[in-house]
């Protein structure tokens, strides 16, 4: 009868022990860890050429969309993982995410378009800018928590909406902010690989000059990202998430680590909207609905809440499902007949999508993430594994 | 009150006649201003203490202000005595609409019919969601309850955009048309209606609480669920209930939305003004929520009438914002603001 009594559950990530410092601190858990790592490595050169290579695999399974979606995942990757950060291991509820995504997008507005600066310059500003706003928003942080402050934080969304929508209206009128694909300066024109003929810099259009340039963009930030959770300042996080007068009773400084996961978040989700815009080409007034946020919510509680593998896991999720079920809609033998999956496609995705939220959260609270673990120790225990 | 025969196909014609007949009460009069500093200042400042122009603005806002109330009272009641934050409460609104189109529309009954069918299929999908779906979440990260209730959302949204297509249904006309004028002041008598109808839902949940056996047990477990378990209470039966109630309400609101804006996918919109209202009548006070749901509501039309739509779900959250700075319990709410 007393089921609904409030019993805390042990989380896979946030509940991991440590046996001692060094284990704290390493890279790569275990030596398997490293050799995944490696053969992604390996994976991130050769499938970029493999996707280029324009093959027509059999059952007319989908080979050139894939780039797209690698590289929409490319983009959100670090803003999922900016926000997996905040909400998951620093515990601060935030709902105001889209909100900074269109803060980064006002940076490119104004630093790229006004003042004609280059895409690099223009990602580093929208970071400093995210960073200096996410501060500022932390503020209510300091006196609110839990279901309070993700309240508050949609505050800052719709003021932030609200700013974008002026912003956009004053500088660009109602043709929303549109804006050209970056090129790579003059000097470059002569270097192999990226050289072109025109004597002018490479115009980045294509999907594969877009994977290259996305590609440091994700991983970087990502790799910042999870070296600061490692750090002391990442486990003082930890502390405050799990109750922050404890945290200032051993001695963190709680006010200071709230708003340092405020900017540093802030800032990395802000560089992913920067980057959007550049990628996207065009962004209007309805570019930032709530949904955004819900849908980056969703990515990071799919693949595994506060662990940063799991929002990059989440964002591959989220983009390769409605290409899947694209897929199977068109080519799979007996689901192509039935009129009404044709008809209704969009709604039927929406279906798959909201029940599998529902479905992951309620079965595996650790998401795909906890599965990627599973299927990891599998292998690993073989053949002894039951 | 009972509809006439109106059918799914007149609804562009019907829509069009109300249009002419009823004006837009949640828009009030006119299209609005925008806001032009520094010359509009003194436009605006002189529209602002016209009577005539706010006089409909505050009456259509206590109307909309009391659908807000109602919303955030099924949603504040949840979050009390569950500890879910339900952000799929604006999504319940939008299928109460849309049962309301097959009530009124598709099978013709009658309004009192209509709201109690509406009520009981709600309460019905309330019960399901508990032991479906929210019962075995209980232990979980609050985030990741509160996505569960985002994707029970998204699974509604899709049904209905599945059953009733993505054309959006014309506004139902249960209400009766027309205005009355006080002064120079036209007022609609749907927003009179609307406020009467759910004051009386109102007297009837406060007697509910207060008189009945499952009254008290939502506010035993909602005031300690330990002790009330101890006592003999199911929490299980009190939350499933919880949430029966909270989703009748919503359905309820949504039926009266209905009556005065076009029945579409965007009426889920409403479960965010209805946030606000929760917040500043306090998350922990069931009184507060309609309280907050009038502020926001005569806030929302006269600010989106004198400085633009654009500002008004802003506005609401920035008195949000505010409220949680100044006074986190909100108007009416208890000290206690660690409930997770």
């Amino acid at each position: 009868m007393n089921t609904l009594l409030r019993r805390p559950t042990k989380h896979p990530v946030l509940d991991r022990v440590s046996t001692d410092y060094r284990d704290e601190i390493k890279i790569f858990g275990k030596t398997s860890d490293k050799r995944w790592a490696m053969l992604f490595g390996v994976a991130a050169v050769i499938v970029p050429w493999l996707l280029d290579a324009d093959l027509t695999p059999p059952m007319g399974f989908p080979w050139s969309t894939w780039f797209t979606v690698i590289n929409l995942t490319l983009l959100a990757a670090p803003a999922a993982a900016a926000f997996s950060f905040l909400v998951g291991y620093s515990g601060q509820l935030s709902f105001a995410h889209a909100g900074f995504l269109a803060i980064g997008s006002m940076s490119v507005g104004y630093f790229g378009l006004r003042f004609g600066l280059p895409l690099v310059i223009v990602w580093l500003l929208a970071g400093v800018v995210g960073a200096l706003i996410g501060v500022v928003v932390g503020i209510p942080a300091l006196r609110l928590r839990g279901p309070y402050l993700l309240l508050a934080t949609m505050g800052v969304y719709f003021i932030a909406l609200l700013a974008w929508k002026k912003f956009l209206l004053a500088e660009f009128g109602f043709m929303g902010m549109q804006v050209p694909a970056p090129q790579l300066p003059a000097w470059t024109a002569d270097l192999p690989w990226i050289g072109t003929d025109t004597g002018e810099g490479l115009l980045i259009r294509t999907n594969l000059s877009w994977y290259f340039v996305l590609l440091p963009m994700c991983v970087i930030p990502i790799i910042l990202l999870s070296n600061l959770t490692r750090s002391r300042e990442g486990r003082a996080f930890a502390a405050v998430r799990v109750r922050d007068v404890s945290a200032s009773l051993i001695g963190i400084n709680v006010a200071r680590t709230k708003l340092l996961a405020f900017g540093v978040s802030s800032a990395v989700v802000s560089m992913s909207g920067a980057l959007s815009c550049y990628y996207l080409g065009a962004r209007g007034e309805d570019s930032f609905p709530v949904q955004l946020t819900l849908n980056f919510a969703i990515m990071i509680v799919v693949g595994g809440f506060a662990s940063i593998q799991g929002a990059v896991f989440g964002t591959i999720f989220y983009y390769v499902l409605p290409e899947l079920t694209r897929w199977l809609r068109s080519e799979a033998p007996i689901i192509r007949d039935v009129d009404y999956l044709q008809d209704h496609a969009g709604e039927i995705d929406l279906l798959i999508f909201g029940l599998l939220v529902v479905f992951v959260l309620m079965t595996r609270p650790d998401g795909l993430s906890g599965l990627w673990g599973d299927i990891k120790g599998w292998f690993a225990r073989w053949p002894f594994s039951n | 009150m009972s509809t006439g025969s109106l059918r799914e196909s007149s609804f562009r014609e019907v829509d069009l006649r109300l249009n002419q007949t009823f004006g837009s009460f949640l828009t009030g009069p006119g299209e609005g201003r925008q806001f032009d500093p520094p010359l509009g200042v003194p436009v605006v400042l002189a529209s602002a203490f016209d009577i005539s122009t706010n006089l409909p603005l505050i009456v259509g806002g206590i109307a909309l202000g009391s659908i807000y109330g109602i919303v955030a009272l099924g949603f504040v009641l949840v979050f009390k005595s569950t500890g879910v934050l339900n952000l799929a409460q604006g999504d319940f609104l939008m299928l109460g609409a849309y049962l309301s189109v097959t009530m009124l529309v598709s099978y013709d009954s009658g309004f009192l019919i209509a709201i109690v069918a509406v009520s009981l299929v709600m309460g019905a999908l309330g019960l399901l969601i508990h032991f479906s779906v929210m019962k075995r979440l209980v232990g979980q990260p609050f985030f990741s309850i509160v996505l569960v209730t985002i994707g029970v959302g998204i699974v509604i949204r899709a049904f209905i955009l599945m059953i009733y297509g993505p054309i959006e249904k014309g506004r139902l006309n249960a209400l009766p048309s027309g205005s009355f004028e006080i002064g120079s002041a036209r007022i609609l008598w749907a927003s009179v209606v609307i406020v009467g109808i759910i004051a009386v839902i109102l007297v009837a949940f406060m007697l509910f609480f207060r008189y009945t056996r499952l009254g008290l047990h939502i506010r035993a477990v909602a005031d300690n669920l330990e002790a009330a378990a101890a006592q003999g209470i199911r929490p299980d039966t009190v939350y499933a209930m919880t949430w029966g109630v909270s989703l009748a309400l919503a359905g309820i609101a949504g039926l009266l939305y209905g009556n005065v804006n076009n029945v579409t996918v965007q009426a889920s919109t409403i479960g965010l003004a209805a946030v606000p209202a929760a917040v500043i009548g306090g998350l922990s006070s069931l009184s507060g929520a309609v309280v907050g749901g009038l502020i926001v509501g005569v806030a929302e039309l006269l600010v989106g009438y004198h400085l633009g739509q654009e500002w008004r779900l802003p506005m609401a959250y920035m008195l949000l914002f505010f409220m949680l700075l100044v006074k986190p319990t909100g108007l009416f709410g208890s000290k206690e603001l660690d409930r997770v």
